[in-house]
């Protein structure tokens, strides 16, 4: 067992989580910084309240307008804000605003923690006074929001929270949970976190399943008071590679990581089993669940579904934690062609503009682009034929129904139900016949037989064969490698009889421009 | 909302402008592109990089020089503005040092320190400020009303309309979706500020134009009436015919309003993007008692006439709104409706009272002349009809006497697999 170190000096927590680069130019970007990722976390737990250090445009931007959209809660209620303005900014400092929400906040019985914003850090800002070592005194973090992403950020204010677990109060009637069993941390979900209702209600399914309690869900479900209760766990879930990962480490106890797709999923619960004294229990969950949750994925698996995934191209753009959980159970696992995958945040991102080119080259096409809204939005300006299922922050989403993890065995039903749902609407887009009510019959059948002399004249008669530019044949080739190789003939069918038929009304071979004219009308991005 | 938010918004509506937005931080950043992108544009937002470095080393400068070069010349559009948010401001950059131009595009700086802007109003106001400075002298020969103010985009048409029967016309609106937009500016005769807030922006008019200003809106009985008689006199018109024509509108906004009374019903107003004074207009006229108006705007010149009808009517308004009265306030009478901001709205839906968000509800729609009255009136009739529904919800959460404490996600069913195995001899 690695050695739980104690009474170590905050300075010396070193997070281990590399920040996303800061370029010259960014353009939509994907990630929130510092201040946000610090507050996110810290006002995770019950008991905190947060003051940010800013002007009131950094308290109602992402407490306020922001996780109305990713939290689909109408604001933080126990964050608030020193608003700085002109006369603190440039002058008095903000010392004296913060004492007041400060004291406001501690009166009622709250864990203060400071957070520093863009502004307060180029004007040096801190919060010095001669309490800070009382227990249950304020606490100020510096949020580096100049500098760091918001992963980097939550993961060193999980450090933040450790290193000061001996500083907070807990209240008079607080119980201890008896321990009977093998327990459990969750670390991970805090505010912001895309999916992470979901994801969160599926580790605790697994955990449970295979006779384990949960010890703390941190910080989302705990009180400060309950961080040095972390180290009663016998193990830590981390639930993403982006953040939390050096707060397990300082618990010290054995540390998983949140599985995606089946194989992981089954090695984590039997890994987890082992490491909890367990592992009858947890092998036997895996059987139980074979029989009830996964029935789900093996009837889809045999069914003729399954038969399209290898021509079902998908694109995948996200933070490292799903991107990669994605590709291998998206790709690995199930067989979908990777058409284009890349992490939006971390050491290794794409920038956007990256992102659009590779998108829009794609060959063919991703049928399903798992990301955010600015792959969204690429889709859209680009025209491309791709679907779209969000799958990361920024963009406006309601995730709140614990059905739709990512992770576990239930994330393995939902991801494959979404796939086989995208095929069929897909499928339905691209139906070869869509004429309803029928073409109706303009004249007696007799009519119907070509007029030898005038059509033979003009050569465009309404049964003749149409000429094709080279231009158009080679526009044509380059619009259908851009979709999905299963309905490929029925676009090609759709494209050649439009093209004619616009061809024939204008008495012309069908040439570049009513190619493009045709393939805009059917672009699901010029609607 | 951030304060600067107000101006950034109302940029990225421009087509043929290319918003460069200068931010503090990621944060910052973040929760611009965030808000844009929902609220305003499916469009990029281009951004220099910062970082702690770059604010010490000084490279911002020149990233941003580069940008707004490489930008015009490839993409020419109208207009680039630079907004500058907090850091960037307290900073300083040598904005003086960009081009004003570089072919035919424009290069405007808009100076948005959120901690002096203080509001959404403020900082579309000096939005406008911005650009009307650019703009070329005013033309010698000159027509029709300018409007300024965030209006919906069918209300210049009807008040067109209604301007056309007394012999002039609406000349252009500011804010428009384009530079030309501001720039046919040069071309009107009277300026209209039609929200009470675009102070700065009408002092500055005042300085560079020389036009007269005509203050208020088409919108409620009185208004309506008021606005169109006061044309009359700038653009030297029938004094008859404008008489005729605004008694005409005011009896049409009277009866469209007939039909929606609010009698008895006390409501609670509180916004921040400067129309609230007009919403709480047709709201009293339609027989509503709101015993105040909560505003983010603050005191300035343009608000006073309106701030002072509003009194003389039972409605007292409370500049530099402050959210911990507002909820105070919520618990000490009985509201029928609010409309107002999320947090606001939020607290009121829990109490079981029908309520709505400002931005989302009302500023999406037409409050001018009869038609927008009625729509307006229509919406809060329907809030208010809804009642039973938010007091059924409010009761289903909070009437368990055992107090549990909130989690955010279910606790699965625990299934003990160590009975089930020892069920089964298994262990």
């Amino acid at each position: 067992m690695p050695q739980i170190r104690e009474n170590i000096a905050q300075s010396e927590l070193t997070s281990d989580v590399v920040n996303t680069p800061i370029r010259k130019r960014t353009t939509d970007l994907d990630h929130a910084g510092g201040d946000t990722g610090a507050m996110q976390a810290f006002a995770s737990l019950r008991d905190a309240n947060v003051v940010l250090d800013g002007p009131v445009g950094c308290h109602v931007m992402p407490a306020v307008a922001v996780i109305n959209y990713t939290d689909s809660i109408p604001y933080l209620q126990n964050v608030t804000c020193s608003e700085l303005s002109e006369n603190e900014v440039t002058l008095a400092g903000t010392l004296g605003v913060l004492k007041e929400k400060v004291a406001e906040a501690t009166a009622a019985g709250r864990q203060v923690f400071i957070v520093s914003t863009p502004v307060s850090e180029l004007i040096g800002a801190t919060w010095t006074t001669e309490h800070a070592h009382v227990k249950g005194s304020a606490l100020f973090f510096d949020s580096h929001s100049l500098d760091d992403d918001e992963w980097k950020s939550r993961d060193r204010a999980l450090l933040f929270l450790w290193a000061n677990r001996d500083h907070y109060v807990a209240p008079a009637d607080a119980v201890r949970p008896p321990k009977t069993r093998p327990s459990v941390n969750i670390v991970g979900p805090t505010y912001g976190c895309f999916n992470s209702y979901s994801d969160l209600a599926e580790m605790k399914r697994l955990i449970a399943g295979i006779g384990a309690d949960v010890n703390l869900v941190y910080p989302f479900e705990a009180s400060s008071y309950d961080t040095a209760r972390l180290s009663d766990a016998d193990a830590t879930v981390v639930m993403y590679q982006e953040f939390g990962k050096s707060l397990a480490r300082e618990v010290g106890l054995p540390t998983f990581y949140a599985p995606i797709g089946l194989e992981p999923t089954t090695r984590f619960l039997l890994d987890l089993g082992r490491a909890l004294g367990l592992e009858a229990e947890a092998k036997a969950f895996v059987a139980l669940e074979k029989k009830t949750t996964l029935a789900a994925w093996h009837d889809i698996w045999r069914s003729t579904h399954s038969d399209f995934f290898a021509n079902a191209p998908i694109a995948i753009v996200a933070p490292p934690t799903y991107k990669d959980g994605l590709t291998y159970y998206l790709g690995e696992e199930l067989g979908l062609p990777i058409s284009y995958s890349a992490y939006r945040t971390g050491a290794e991102s794409a920038p956007s503009e990256t992102v659009r080119a590779a998108l829009s080259d794609a060959s063919p096409s991703p049928m399903l682009v798992f990301g955010s809204i600015n792959e969204r939005m690429i889709i859209a300006q680009e025209k491309l034929p791709s679907r779209f299922l969000q799958s990361s922050f920024p963009g406006a989403v309601v995730r709140r129904a614990t059905g739709t993890p990512y992770i576990g065995y239930t994330g393995a039903v939902w991801l494959l139900q979404c796939v086989c749902e995208t095929l069929f609407d897909v499928l339905f887009a691209n139906l070869p016949t869509s004429a309803a009510p029928p073409v109706q019959a303009t004249a007696p059948t007799r009519e119907l037989m070509a007029d030898g002399a005038a059509a033979g004249a003009a050569g465009k008669g309404a049964n003749s064969v149409i000429g094709w530019t080279d231009e158009a044949k080679a526009l044509t080739e380059k619009t259908l490698k851009r979709v999905p190789f299963f309905v490929r003939v029925s676009v090609n069918k759709k494209l050649r009889a439009e093209s004619e038929k616009l061809a024939r009304e204008r008495n012309c071979d069908v040439d570049e421009a009513i190619v493009r004219e045709v393939t805009a009308r059917f672009s699901p991005g010029s609607n | 909302m951030c304060p600067a938010f107000g101006a950034v918004r109302n940029l990225l509506r421009m087509e043929d402008a290319m918003p460069i937005v200068i931010s503090s931080g990621d944060g910052c950043l973040y929760g611009h592109t965030f808000v844009a992108h929902f609220y305003v544009a499916n469009r990029p937002i281009y951004s220099p990089g910062v970082s702690s470095e770059i604010w010490a080393k000084g490279s911002a400068f020149d990233e941003l020089r580069g940008m707004v070069h490489e930008m015009a010349e490839k993409h020419a559009p109208s207009i680039i503005p630079i907004c500058s948010l907090c850091v960037s401001d307290t900073v300083g950059l040598p904005f003086d040092l960009l081009p004003k131009q570089i072919g035919n595009t424009e290069i405007v700086y808009v100076p948005l320190p959120a901690y002096s802007v203080h509001t959404h109003a403020r900082a579309k106001d000096i939005v406008v400020d911005s650009l009307v400075w650019r703009l070329p002298p005013q033309r010698k020969a000159r027509s029709g009303v300018n409007l300024i103010g965030e209006i919906f985009p069918s209300d210049p048409i009807k008040i067109d309309e209604v301007l056309r029967k007394i012999g002039t016309h609406v000349n252009t609106t500011v804010p428009g979706p384009r530079w030309s937009d501001y720039v046919a500016m040069v071309d009107g005769a009277v300026n209209a500020p039609v929200h009470p807030f675009y102070s700065e922006s009408v002092k500055r008019m005042k300085m560079k134009q020389g036009l007269p200003f005509v203050e208020g809106a088409p919108v409620g009985i009185d208004g309506t009436y008021r606005w169109i008689r006061s044309l009359a006199e700038p653009l030297k018109l029938d004094p008859a015919l404008v008489e005729r024509v605004a008694a005409e509108e005011r009896d049409r906004a009277a009866a469209a309003i007939d039909q929606h009374r609010l009698d008895g019903l006390t409501l609670m107003v509180a916004g921040y993007e400067g129309h609230e004074f007009l919403l709480v207009r047709l709201l009293l006229e339609a027989g509503a008692n709101v015993p105040f108006l909560s505003t983010a705007v603050n005191a300035n010149p343009l608000a006073r006439e309106e701030e002072a009808w509003l009194k003389e009517r039972g409605c007292h308004v409370l500049y530099g709104a402050n959210f911990a009265d507002e909820i105070a306030a919520l618990t000490d009478r009985p509201f029928d409706c609010v409309i107002g901001t999320t947090p606001l709205c939020a607290h009121a839906k829990e109490l079981g009272i029908p309520s709505i968000y400002y931005t989302n509800a009302m500023a999406t729609r037409s409050m001018m002349l009869a038609e927008g009255a009625a729509d307006v009136l229509a919406l809060v009739e329907q809030t208010v009809a809804a009642k039973s529904r938010y007091d059924r919800i409010a009761r289903f959460f909070s009437e368990d006497e055992t107090k549990l404490e909130r989690t955010y996600t279910s606790w699965a069913p625990k299934i003990d697999i160590t009975e089930h195995l020892i069920a089964h001899g298994a262990v």
